[in-house]
């Protein structure tokens, strides 16, 4: 690749292909230093991370106030899938009537994605592969377990795309609703194919919407912005009593534990 | 290959190849070389487009990281159309860059890639010399398609034919003897036979 001083944009080349090229090449740095799912940890890396940003260290008092440990999750564009995946499953270790209620939600997407007209060949690999890792749960009861589901890449991208899956088939099956939150005169069908169904695509207020409603999972976002004030935090759906929490700083989303 | 990569290639050839558009010959799937990670697709020109009944090869690679990321697909047999180069066959198709989904297939490639020979996007364009003629001057595009699915893809011959043949003689006679850069000298300046000899000048 040419050194961006010697670098002269030509409008006539299609420079699509060195795009993705030096994508990969930023993904493979980022991945060869940052597990998916790192381990539990208390917040001295947070401190070091944001030591010199004035603007931060105020929300991150009110992090550690709220919170007690956090578990960093790598920064692909994937995070806040992989994040409520992860920390929903890591939830379902100690809550066997939760685990049945969603083994059952789980169990039903699959033909009700079909029937919206996913490929079947490729949503029946992803749901196999996704059930097998939920099942998982049940016979080992390890966090080790799920840890290892988390971490192995190739099956923590399957139970990624299958998360995307669901946003993407909850925002076409309620399309009026959730239409009017679409910018750029886009429908859903091209909002689901450029903003929710494809891998690395970061995520928005409606991807998390759509998530906590079709599977019924709460979860609480703490925002860790730029502005003034408090950290702030919303549950998805309101009014409920959420079983994961996570820590949104911008672009970014890692899990947050009370205890 | 990681294992995942190969297991769904593995399964999606079966797939493709009990696809009712085999059956129909529209699409064809096969490996290079016993080796799945190199592949050789076809698909036929769809009907009324300039490629109709023309046969076109591609050339299909599938990175470490299938299906997360997209194959990398190129047309093996020339073809004129404004989202495919020219000269390298390499293509500008959404799916196969930021809009690829692991959910895809390469059933669906090659689908996407026979609509896209009969929709073509000349706003989001390949190859530019092709993209200003087809929006330019349609009737020439169009005729300029079906020659090179003619000479390239085995599509039928039709009259309109002869006069761009006889042109290409004509450039032959003047000492130019390499046909592709004829042919593609001709394309590109609107068959103008003067423009194109002067675009093959040195």
């Amino acid at each position: 690749m040419e050194k961006a001083a010697d670098f002269h944009y030509n409008a006539e080349q299609n420079y699509d292909e060195e795009t993705i090229i030096q994508q990969r090449e930023i993904e493979k740095e980022i991945a060869g230093c940052q597990d998916l799912v790192g381990p539990k940890e208390d917040f001295t890396t947070l401190d070091r991370e944001f030591e010199h940003d004035v603007a931060f260290l105020k929300k991150i008092q009110d992090v550690k106030q709220r919170y007690r440990r956090f578990r960093r999750i790598r920064a692909d564009g994937n995070c806040f899938f992989r994040a409520f995946g992860f920390a929903y499953f890591e939830s379902l270790l100690k809550n066997p009537d939760e685990f049945k209620r969603f083994q059952d939600i789980a169990l039903k997407s699959k033909d009700e994605l079909i029937t919206l007209g996913f490929p079947q060949f490729t949503l029946e690999d992803f749901h196999e592969t996704f059930m097998q890792e939920l099942n998982k749960i049940e016979t080992n009861k390890s966090i080790e377990g799920v840890l290892q589901t988390f971490n192995d890449c190739g099956t923590s991208d399957y139970i990624v795309v299958y998360l995307r899956l669901i946003v993407s088939g909850f925002l076409q099956k309620n399309e009026d609703f959730y239409q009017s939150f679409l910018d750029g005169g886009r429908t859903m069908r091209e909002f689901c194919n450029q903003e929710v169904e494809p891998m690395g695509r970061e995520s928005d207020h409606i991807h998390i919407i759509a998530l906590s409603q079709a599977t019924g999972i709460c979860v609480q976002v703490d925002y860790m912005d730029r502005g003034d004030g408090n950290l702030i935090s919303h549950v998805f759906p309101e009014d409920s009593s959420p079983s994961i929490y996570l820590l949104y700083k911008p672009g970014h989303y890692d899990i947050l534990y009370k205890e | 290959m990681s294992n995942i990569a190969l297991t769904r290639i593995q399964r999606e050839f079966k797939e493709v190849i009990k696809s009712d558009e085999v059956k129909n010959c529209q699409i064809k799937l096969e490996p290079f070389e016993d080796n799945f990670t190199h592949l050789k697709g076809e698909i036929i020109g769809p009907p009324d487009t300039p490629y109709q009944g023309g046969k076109y090869t591609l050339d299909i690679v599938i990175p470490e990281t299938y299906p997360f990321n997209p194959p990398k697909v190129k047309f093996l047999t020339k073809i004129w159309h404004p989202n495919i180069s020219s000269q390298t066959g390499a293509i500008c198709l959404d799916i196969l860059k930021d809009q690829w989904a692991a959910a895809m297939t390469l059933r669906t490639v090659l689908l996407s890639l026979q609509a896209l020979m009969s929709a073509a996007e000349p706003d989001d364009p390949q190859d530019a010399v092709v993209a200003t003629q087809f929006k330019q001057h349609p009737e020439i595009f169009r005729s300029t398609a079906s020659f090179w699915a003619y000479v390239y893809a085995e599509a039928p011959r039709n009259e309109k034919m002869k006069e761009y043949e006889e042109k290409l003689k004509q450039l032959q006679e003047m000492g130019f003897h390499e046909k592709n850069s004829r042919i593609t000298a001709l394309s590109s300046k609107n068959w103008d036979l003067q423009a194109a000899m002067e675009f093959l000048l040195p």
